[in-house]
């Protein structure tokens, strides 16, 4: 695995066994060894993972889906921490993840990078339904997607719990506590009776994240945007 | 009856079969099966009394019930949640330090004194008895349990003080050298003693 825990909030990666690292600009704590860091255009250094998404580099930051990323590569040891929060560490074997780009701390440089509409096909997707989740969550109608074989570093208040979303049920989560899932899985905003009891702490619309397929949901503790 | 349990240190699970678990309004962060939510008012208080105590002295406390089939996740602005047991027996609580209650539990106020007018808190605190489990928040980490007897009574400060249960007598420490060590016009003058048999739960971080 290239990254490592050195404990809640801060993860190290290996670049000498793990390959080079993307990582949020102003995320890097301290390095040893021989780095370079690089700054990071989505579109340009090929085999860097290019834009495979919907919108360019324009639409991408006015879909306010943008975070300047930095690119390590050499030899050496990096570690990454930002803002007091605690990180989670998620292997891609293969299969995708789906996380909104203010919560993704690093990945490795060899996985895709896409954005995509939070729930691509089936009602609430991206166009009107996803412009009024938007306004509804105070997220972005779109989400960054990666996927490859490598691994990705979540940000979270509190850190994460890992919720399992099989096929047949549905897993509900609250919007200000999603911060991403992996996986085949579908994402449905829905208005649901009682939700604003259970997920409002005044004002804002009862609205609740509605998960279906094979993967898992990844839900921090706390209704704290990132 | 719905069991709870932590996941980790910060989230606390609750498993429900056609059962349910009252918990603090906003605190739900995700859930799976079949399960509806519902206000329960003022902690499903005892009658309009409560109520009109609540709302004259400001210690509000708006809570949820969650009834159905499922396992409902409950977390509070990344607070450490803590489960104790009541067997017959009374717990004091900080309104807003708790989380969630499931059981056979009676919740009120209680008048607490006159720290209120001091420290900007209730005049009046929560009190949970009954036989149930109780989940209490911590700020900055883990809950503190403090033993009282009566050979070592505790003083604690009221901003970190979370709960307390057992036979304990509550009174009001105010020393100019206790307000001068906190810190010269901190407008914290008094503390709490407890005197008795019990425990004090305190947090490790004081509420602002």
């Amino acid at each position: 695995m290239t990254f490592e825990k050195v404990n809640s909030k801060v993860v190290k990666a290996d670049l000498a066994t793990g390959g080079d690292v993307l990582a949020r600009k102003g995320a890097m704590l301290f390095y040893t060894g021989d780095v370079r860091f690089v700054p990071h255009s989505p579109g340009g250094a090929g085999g860097m993972g290019g834009m495979g998404g919907v919108v360019g580099m324009a639409g991408r930051a006015m879909a306010g889906e943008h975070e300047v990323m930095m690119a390590a590569t050499g030899n050496g040891e990096v570690h990454y921490g930002r803002a007091g929060l605690h990180v989670t560490v998620v292997a891609l074997q293969g299969d995708r993840l789906v996380v909104e780009a203010s919560r993704l701390l690093a990945h490795t440089a060899n996985l895709q990078s896409a954005v995509v509409p939070l729930a691509s096909g089936g009602s609430g997707g991206g166009g009107l339904r996803g412009m009024v989740r938007g306004a509804v969550t105070g997220q972005g109608m779109f989400t960054t997607q990666l996927s490859g074989h490598g691994a990705a570093v979540l940000l979270s208040h509190g850190g994460t719990i890992e919720l399992p979303v099989r096929p047949g049920g549905g897993t509900f989560v609250d919007p200000q506590a999603y911060v991403g899932h992996r996986g085949n899985v579908e994402v449905k905003l829905a208005a649901k009776v009682g939700w604003r009891d259970a997920v409002g702490r005044g004002g804002g619309e009862a609205m609740q994240l509605e998960l279906r397929g094979d993967g898992v949901v990844y839900v921090q503790a706390s209704e704290q945007k990132l | 009856m719905s069991q709870l349990r932590t996941n980790g240190r910060r989230v606390l699970e609750a498993e429900l079969h056609n059962t349910s678990v009252r918990a603090i309004s906003g605190s739900m962060v995700a859930y799976e099966g079949q399960v509806q939510f519902k206000s329960a008012g003022f902690g499903g208080g005892e009658g309009a009394l409560a109520g009109l105590k609540r709302r004259a002295t400001g210690e509000s406390l708006s809570l949820m019930e969650c009834t159905g089939s499922g396992v409902v996740y409950f977390a509070l602005d990344a607070q450490d949640v803590t489960l104790v047991e009541l067997n017959d027996e009374t717990l004091q609580v900080e309104s807003r330090q708790l989380l969630a209650l499931v059981g056979q539990l009676r919740m009120n106020v209680k008048f607490a004194g006159v720290r209120g007018a001091a420290t900007g808190q209730g005049l009046f605190t929560t009190t949970v008895t009954g036989t149930g489990q109780v989940a209490i928040l911590s700020a900055g980490g883990p809950l503190i349990g403090l033993e009282v007897s009566p050979q070592y009574p505790l003083v604690v400060d009221p901003d970190a003080f979370v709960a307390a249960r057992g036979q304990l007598s509550q009174s009001f420490v105010t020393d100019v050298s206790w307000a001068a060590a906190i810190g010269e016009g901190s407008g914290e003058p008094f503390s709490l003693r407890w005197d008795g048999q019990g425990a004090v739960y305190i947090q490790p971080a004081e509420r602002v």
